[in-house]
């Protein structure tokens, strides 16, 4: 099927939706399973038509491997998530919207990623933007979706000024022209340029418009958090990737000045990136809500992904494309697992809960998998791409970029254990011992998840044979791959290898293990308690401030959510003096004009 | 990669436990006449792994036993990847990145044990390691990153032939001196002696990860410790001091540092954790990153 009747039959299937859901709304979530599900397999068949053109009224497209790449990441994780959608549509205010709005977000960002001109990269990065404003306000909180969409206003009120400026000095909408144009005007380009890729920052949740992702991810419909963070903030990912690989920034900007070799305006962006990815870890750290814990990773996560881009090399680039999928799949993951236990148990809260291991063991091992590629660990995804960036970090010499990057990976150990150490280990309370886990609809996408992410771990080639073609397309050296085994300048990884040895090792001491007396199993309260008695196995559960030591540390930290109510706050007391002043009715402040006018008359009626 | 490789890997890991035992062993009757005692046999560390072993053991469900089984697997498999002088079972696996997460992977399953075992003093102490390898893993792969871009490799192998090259005017440690005392400390820092011992503080949080184990769990962490020495001082061996070009040389240097290593430890107290962070990200990183910078702007010391 081609791509145009592809995104024709997604904006019909919300319709249709939206129509099944009006009459069962449990029939209209199962319909948006199987209306993704389609898509992705039409739209992994239809890698062939890379290259084609076509238009949709005067919307014109272009169907190009970078653009097939990040519509399969975001297929794949709508499609997964939404099996969850029929458990949650009793909560829902509007379900029938949920449902409507789920799949028309989804059918917007495929159309944007295959945009050939400007105007509909505008008019579909517009659709996703409102139809995922009005799923939020669906979870916990209206506050949330009011930050969320003031933050994606900044980014598409700065996309649509880019694209008027584009518009009136090169004469074009068609991306490619316009931005090839640019190559010539390094002043323009720098304009161009920074605007341009606001609207990716924004998205991405880059440091300082990061605040929306805790907010909008913590409060967000359950089923609808995954997607968030595993999708909706790749679409940045694409901005971002525009900006500098389709814009030729490197060309532009190859007078200008250089920062440990890179040009400013990169090293710029790198730097936010990298704070991004220090103040991510650092909030992570000492979240209690299992939501914002995971929202703040993407934040930090985000950083890795805007480095690997503004490098635009054959490492770090390919690392940070390889990185936006294995986050996508991971942190999807990561929140679907959240959202079972919320689920079950009605919070998301990590010092209210614990020992859901005993009770929701596959949950638990799929968490476990996810956190994994999360924190960068081999055998999974995460690692092979956050080698991949480091490697390409080292071989520019980027010192700062790379302190960051590694404060972020270790840190990231912190902030995964947390939510594994107090939610899923540690003593179960009695009121949870009854509690049942994931049904067999909501283990089908955590399975699947888990299956992708040691797959693309173990044999990351498959990833990175269509990152060197989309290298490849917009001409750096593309990835050199030999078997399983990636060969970077500066290293050798072959992660099929480490998997064996990884195994190997693990049966060695799976035998030792198994050759020795069994052991007697004992419960979770017959431990060593330092000879007291305790007989409430709630109080006996280590979760509150988990890094106590270390979160004192910076607890004083400076917040741009405090400088941005500070900001809004003395907004409205403007407002509140200009209304105070000339749209009052007390006679007071009248009797004050009057007195002003009377002096400016008496004082200078002469001259006028 | 064949089964040849497997069996010698597995050849070499068994030498690597011979000698990391041996020399703790050695180690314990070095620190008792420190401490003016006469101290136990030199093969006593051997008797006390098979003794427990050989015991009987308690188990807190399925997570408390594969986490240890998770560990040890992990651990094993990255102690396989280093080269021991000239002898490497695996070629091309000894990236330093790839060694370094790993050994994640077992302090990962270790901590998961832990945990699992649902006593408090577990979690503490293992909130208390991972936060403690926050704050000394971060100057040392800062100072990583500066000689993986000054000599554009990031084997072990690679970085102990480039060496090799020079003679003792070679060695890494004598060209970045800033570099090679932040390893040092670092190193510290990860084979957990003190003054960075506070997350298994056995007076203060009961031995933190390890108190519930016991019998089969805990002679299994024991070889987990003795291997996971042995990853930790080969990194700075074949980093910072030349690797070796015969098994003799190797195993000397080795010894060498592990027991300087533990004599420093002995005559130091012990730091608070959020000290520990605090001393980190003050001294060492800051030369980390002076180390780094002078490498990488100015290519002061390198070859």
């Amino acid at each position: 099927m081609s791509f145009d009747l592809l995104i024709l039959m997604m904006f019909a299937g919300a319709f249709l939706a939206y129509l099944i859901s009006k009459s069962n709304s449990e029939a209209g979530g199962i319909s948006t399973v199987v209306i993704s599900l389609i898509s992705l397999v039409l739209l992994l068949l239809g890698k062939s038509q890379v290259g084609n053109e076509f238009a949709i009224l005067y919307m014109t497209f272009k169907v190009t491997t970078i653009g097939w790449y990040f519509s399969a990441v975001m297929i794949l994780v709508y499609s997964m998530t939404s099996f969850f959608n029929s458990y949650w549509m009793k909560q829902m205010l509007y379900p029938n919207a949920y449902n409507f709005l789920y799949l028309f977000s989804l059918a917007g960002t495929v159309g944007l990623f295959f945009a050939a001109d400007l105007v509909t990269l505008f008019i579909f990065w517009e659709m996703v933007v409102w139809s995922s404003t009005f799923i939020v306000p669906l979870g916990k909180s209206r506050r949330a979706a009011v930050v969320y969409y003031t933050i994606s206003s900044i980014g598409s009120m700065a996309t649509l000024y880019a694209i008027m400026l584009l518009h009136a000095k090169s004469g074009t909408f068609i991306i490619s022209e316009a931005f090839a144009w640019l190559a010539t005007d390094p002043t323009m380009a720098t304009i161009v340029f920074f605007i341009f890729i606001l609207a990716g920052l924004t998205k991405i949740g880059i440091f300082p418009f990061h605040i929306w992702l805790p907010l909008a991810h913590g409060s967000a419909p359950h089923t609808f958090s995954p997607v968030l963070s595993g999708g909706l903030v790749k679409m940045g990912a694409f901005i971002a990737y525009m900006s500098v690989g389709v814009l030729p920034a490197y060309q532009a900007f190859s007078g200008s000045l250089k920062i440990m070799g890179m040009p400013i305006q990169i090293y710029l962006l790198m730097v936010l990136g990298a704070i991004s990815i220090v103040l991510g870890t650092l909030m992570a750290i000492k979240q209690d809500d299992a939501k914002k814990l995971i929202a703040y990773s993407s934040v930090a996560n985000g950083g890795y992904i805007l480095i690997g881009i503004l490098m635009m090399d054959q490492l770090s680039c390919a690392g940070s494309l390889m990185h936006l999928f294995n986050h996508a799949i991971a942190s999807a993951a990561a929140f679907l697992t959240i959202a079972v236990v919320a689920h079950r148990t009605g919070t998301t809260k990590i010092s209210e809960l614990g020992g859901m291991i005993h009770r929701m063991p596959v949950t638990f091992t799929v968490y476990l998998i996810s956190i994994i590629s999360l924190a960068g660990i081999p055998p999974m995804g995460g690692f092979v791409s956050k080698w991949l960036i480091i490697q390409g970090l080292a071989d520019k010499g980027l010192l700062f970029m790379a302190l960051a990057a590694f404060f972020g990976s270790i840190g990231s150990f912190l902030y995964v254990f947390r939510p594994l150490a107090a939610v899923f280990l540690g003593q179960l309370a009695p009121k949870n011992y009854e509690l049942e886990g994931a049904t067999l609809m909501m283990k089908i996408p955590m399975v699947i998840l888990s299956a992708l992410i040691i797959f693309f771990g173990v044999f990351p080639r498959y990833i990175l044979e269509v990152i060197g073609e989309i290298q490849s397309s917009i001409g750096i050296t593309p990835i050199q791959l030999e078997g399983n085994a990636i060969q970077a300048i500066n290293g050798l990884l072959n992660s099929y290898h480490v998997f064996v040895i990884f195994g190997f090792g693990f049966l060695i001491s799976l035998a030792i293990f198994m050759l020795l007396q069994k052991s007697r199993k004992v419960g979770l309260m017959d431990t060593f308690t330092s000879a007291e008695f305790i007989h409430t196995p709630e109080l006996y559960h280590y979760s509150h401030d988990f890094y106590a030591p270390f979160e004192r540390l910076y607890k004083n930290h400076p917040s741009v959510e405090n400088f941005l109510v500070n900001i809004a706050n003395k907004f409205d007391e403007l407002g509140q003096m200009v209304n105070a002043l000339f749209f009052s009715h007390k006679p007071s402040i009248t009797v004050f004009w009057i007195t002003v006018v009377t002096a400016i008359i008496y004082l200078g009626g002469a001259r006028i | 990669m064949n089964l040849m490789n497997l069996i010698y890997a597995f050849g070499l890991l068994l030498f690597a436990f011979v000698l990391q035992t041996s020399i703790t062993g050695i180690n314990r009757k070095v620190i008792a006449r420190l401490q003016r005692r006469r101290g136990p046999r030199w093969f006593q560390q051997f008797i006390d792994i098979f003794k427990a072993l050989s015991k009987s053991s308690t188990s807190h469900g399925w997570i408390f036993d594969f986490g240890v089984v998770m560990a040890l697997g992990g651990i094993m498999a990255t102690a396989m990847f280093i080269p021991i002088g000239p002898l490497q079972a695996l070629p091309g696996l000894d990236n330093i990145f790839i060694i370094a997460y790993v050994l994640a992977v077992g302090m990962l399953g270790m901590a998961m044990s832990a945990s699992g075992s649902g006593n408090p003093w577990a979690s503490i102490g293992v909130s208390r390691a991972l936060t403690n390898m926050l704050a000394y893993d971060i100057p040392f792969m800062v100072v990583i990153f500066g000689l993986i871009f000054a000599y554009d490799t990031s084997s072990l192998s690679g970085f102990a032939a480039i060496q090799q090259e020079g003679g003792i005017l070679g060695w890494n440690i004598i060209r970045f001196p800033l570099g090679g005392l932040v390893a040092m400390i670092s190193l510290q820092g990860m084979l957990g002696k003190k003054p960075f011992d506070s997350f298994i503080a056995p007076a203060e949080i009961a031995s933190g990860p390890m108190v519930e184990y016991g019998g089969r769990h805990l002679g299994m962490l024991f070889l987990l410790h003795e291997f996971q020495t042995f990853v930790e001082v080969s990194l700075i061996v074949h980093i910072f001091f030349g690797g070796g070009a015969t098994v003799l040389e190797y195993v000397v240097k080795y010894a060498l540092i592990y027991t300087f290593m533990n004599i420093v430890s002995n005559i130091l107290p012990r730091f608070k954790i959020d000290q520990a962070v605090t001393f980190f990200y003050k001294v060492p990183l800051a030369l980390a990153m002076i180390q780094s910078l002078l490498i990488i702007v100015t290519g002061l010391g390198v070859a």
